[in-house]
């Protein structure tokens, strides 16, 4: 069907969104994360220090203090960047098994996990709560990827959830992602390239490297596509290679033999370049092979990574925001326009707000409904 | 290596990054964040996002209304800093009715424009929302109306068997693009092919579009404007492919030769009578499988496929090549119609006469159409017993 081979990446993926906006060199990448982070960091700090003002203002003229309950005491320790990481991988995860649970397809995860990537690029996790966001990148992923879930019954499916939960932090998210949705996956290119290696195998096809390994395929291939459904997602590579090496990088770590042979049917081994070719392709694939092997599938975090999580989800919730904690309140108001409220209706809300901020501070965010 | 142009931040090379991206908020991107985002008084006022979505609304100025849609109202617009740079600014309608975030069709509509580059597809050239969160599609602005336009007036606007190529090529190669990108149209008709100034042919409205990459997933019958809609849809099939466009495809050809819609179903068991009728009636033998869709029923007595004469006594004006394409766009069953690739190399396209230059073709009368021109022309395709027939449908046009 398609006139390129799987090593000779289409062009027209240049011309995708995924290429054109969301990738981008390992230093680059780091750069927008640093100034992202410490750009939130700046605004909490100043946002905190207006917080203590209210307050001592309100205790000296004697009026309820409730709002600033959510303010800490003493210097507000702030998340490094490697610090937000982890946390950000952390809730992919969790998207992962909030996806599982709802029955979507993997498509629709996966968008979901790159979206949320995609966000936190710009976005800082002290800023935006991960446990809300996960949960609108996961819906909105529902309706990009053609999947409708109506939107009570995704609600109803999680604790502690309503509709205009998830919607409040809808627009914010679309912004965050520059209004491009599409996301290319290598799930498809996968499949593509093991049947042409089934049809090398069988004979179907020319590739007598490959003649009889019909078993090893299909071993290589099983193994590979658990790399794609999480290695794949959990890490960057999809910032840094295209989707044809990521398929091909996790082949590789599924049987590298199998995909050396199968790469070598693929350069013509009477091209002057041939040597110097492959092995430019290999050290590509190689470095995104390494980049995959850092997330294993299988595993579940160590005891002792989920004792740092749980350590940085308490650093965490000191360092919040404190204006950005009830994304329903500000959505809503952004929607209205606070001035058009009568005064009852906006301290109504701002007690609302207040209650969700604590509700909120869930660590690990919207438990599943068993 | 898969390295975007997208640029660090300090070592911005601004124009790099402008010229490999038809979006432009690329730029604003590549600035990475300012400091006077971080130094917002308020917290929930400007934060990264919003500031660049700021930068982006102040480059355009919004004008008159050009026109209304079902989901959206279309602006005239131009850039702040170049007056006569003009655009059109589609703002998407608020929906009361729909409670789940942003609709679909916006959603549709941004996910494949921001996708899809090429001559004949509307460019998308930037996004925005303004204050209320409404989102602001800005597009190129396409000043000479839609072929909906031109085959209507069948007074003002004559045209030929070389001016009908010229536009069937322009939106052969817009689908043929669609689809090479795995992605459905679904919902091409007359007025969803808009003109440019130079007289290129651009599809728009991607608000029913989708991509079809899977080809096991099921997918909504519910689509393409009914006369242009194909048996497989009428029937209920919730597995298609390419095919349903390039049935739509057909119509639009066999509509601008005989200036009419050819098949204009008051309800879908019309379109189904009208079907069978002009075509052929649907059946195990022209099409294995059709009488196991799920709403498949036809009207007695079954028609017969209708043969090549057939086609040449009413398109006749298109040429032998010419009626060939338009009955393999109309074949009953989806698997053996043609496909865009197909119809690019299909012989039509290098028999006499040559396309039209698309800076000749013929305009939509008043404003720019020169009269004077129009009546050097060649004479049109019609003779009186179409226009008879085009003057009872003429107020067809309005259909959404
Ligand atoms: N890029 C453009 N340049 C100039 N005018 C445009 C452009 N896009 C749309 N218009 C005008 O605005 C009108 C509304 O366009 P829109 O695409 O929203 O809806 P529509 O296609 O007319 O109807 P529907 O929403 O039912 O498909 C069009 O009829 C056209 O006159």
């Amino acid at each position: 069907m398609t006139s390129t081979g799987p090593l000779n990446e289409d062009d027209r993926y240049r011309t995708s969104t995924q290429y054109r906006l969301w990738s981008f060199t390992p230093q680059s990448l780091h750069t927008f994360r640093t100034t992202t982070n410490q750009l939130a960091a700046e605004r909490v700090r100043e946002a905190v220090r207006r917080a203590r003002e209210a307050r001592s203002a309100d205790d000296a003229s004697g009026t309820d203090s409730r709002s600033a309950s959510a303010v800490p005491e003493g210097e507000v320790d702030c998340l490094t960047v490697e610090e937000e990481l982890k946390l950000i991988a952390f809730y992919c995860r969790q998207t992962l098994q909030l996806g599982d649970h709802l029955k979507v397809p993997t498509e629709v995860k996966a968008t979901a996990i790159q979206y949320i990537k995609r966000f936190y690029i710009t976005n800082s996790v002290m800023t935006y709560y991960p446990p809300d966001i996960l949960k609108t990148a996961l819906f909105f992923a529902t309706k990009t990827e053609n999947h409708y879930f109506r939107l009570t019954k995704f609600a109803e499916a999680m604790s502690k959830t309503k509709p205009e939960d998830i919607l409040a932090s809808e627009f914010l998210l679309t912004q965050g992602l520059r209004f491009t949705f599409d996301v290319r996956h290598p799930f498809r290119a996968l499949e593509g390239a093991v049947m042409e290696m089934n049809a090398m195998a069988s004979g179907e096809i020319d590739g007598p490297a490959l003649k009889g390994m019909g078993r090893k395929v299909m071993m290589a291939h099983g193994k590979a596509r658990e790399y794609l459904k999480t290695s794949a997602l959990l890490t960057d590579v999809y910032f840094h290679y295209t989707p044809s090496q990521i398929m091909i990088a996790s082949l590789m770590i599924a049987d590298r033999e199998l995909i050396q042979l199968y790469i070598s049917t693929k350069i013509p081994s009477d091209h002057p370049s041939s040597p110097d070719l492959q092995a430019k392709i290999l050290e590509t694939l190689e470095q995104c092979a390494e980049m995959l092997k850092t997330v294993e599938p299988s595993a579940d975090p160590a005891p002792a990574e989920k004792k740092e999580i749980s350590a940085l989800g308490k650093k965490l919730k000191k360092c919040r925001n404190p204006d950005m904690i009830d994304l329903v309140g500000l959505q809503r108001a952004k929607r209205e326009g606070e001035e058009g409220l009568d005064e009852k209706v906006v301290k109504k809300r701002k007690l609302e707000r207040e209650q969700s901020a604590k509700e909120g501070e869930d660590l690990f965010g919207p438990s599943l409904k068993k | 290596m898969a390295y975007s142009p997208l640029v660090v931040p300090g070592s911005a090379d601004k124009s790099a990054a402008t010229t490999k991206s038809k979006l432009s908020n690329t730029v604003v991107s590549s600035n990475a964040p300012t400091p006077e985002a971080g130094q917002s008084s308020n917290g929930a006022g400007n934060d990264l996002a919003e500031q660049m979505n700021e930068d982006e609304k102040q480059k355009y100025i919004k004008g008159k209304k050009l026109g209304e849609g079902t989901y959206a109202n279309v602006y005239l617009g131009h850039l702040r800093d170049s007056p006569s740079t003009l655009v059109a600014i589609k703002k998407i309608k608020v929906q009361k009715e729909y409670t789940e975030g942003m609709a679909p069709d916006a959603i549709r509509e941004l996910k494949h424009l921001q996708e899809l580059s090429h001559p004949n597809i509307i460019s998308l050239l930037s996004v925005f929302s303004s204050k209320d969160q409404n989102l602001n599609l800005v597009l190129e602005f396409l000043p000479l109306g839609d072929l909906e336009m031109l085959i209507k007036d069948v007074d003002g606007v004559r045209y030929g068997a070389a001016d009908i190529k010229a536009w069937m090529g322009m939106l052969t190669r817009a689908i043929w693009f669609c689809h090479e990108n795995f992605v459905l149209h679904r919902d091409i008709k007359p007025n969803n092919l808009l003109i440019a100034a130079d007289g290129e042919v651009k599809l728009a409205d991607f608000g029913l579009a989708r991509s079809f990459s899977d080809p096991y997933r099921v997918m909504t019958s519910n689509v393409i404007t009914r006369w242009y809609r194909p048996p497989e849809l009428l029937f209920g099939a919730k597995h298609y492919s390419g095919a349903v466009d390039i049935w739509s495809v057909g119509l639009v050809f066999a509509e601008l030769v005989i200036r009419t819609p050819y098949m204009a179903g008051d309800t879908e068991v019309h379109q189904v009578n009208l079907i069978c009728q002009a075509i052929g009636t649907p059946n195990e033998d022209n099409w294995p499988g059709v009488s196991k869709l799920p709403e498949y029923t036809v009207p007695e007595p079954p028609n017969p496929i209708r043969g090549r004469d057939h086609y040449l006594g009413t398109f006749g004006t298109a040429g032998p090549e010419g009626v060939d394409l338009l009955m393999k766009t109309l074949i009953l069953d989806p698997r053996k119609r043609i496909t865009a690739r197909e119809m690019l190399e299909h012989k039509w396209w290098s028999s006499d006469p040559k396309p039209t230059r698309k800076e000749e073709l013929p305009k939509k009368s008043g404003g720019e159409a020169k009269l004077g021109e129009d009546l050097k022309r060649r004479p049109g395709i019609l003779d009186d017993e179409r226009s008879a027939r085009v003057a009872r449908k003429l107020d067809f046009g309005g259909m959404k």
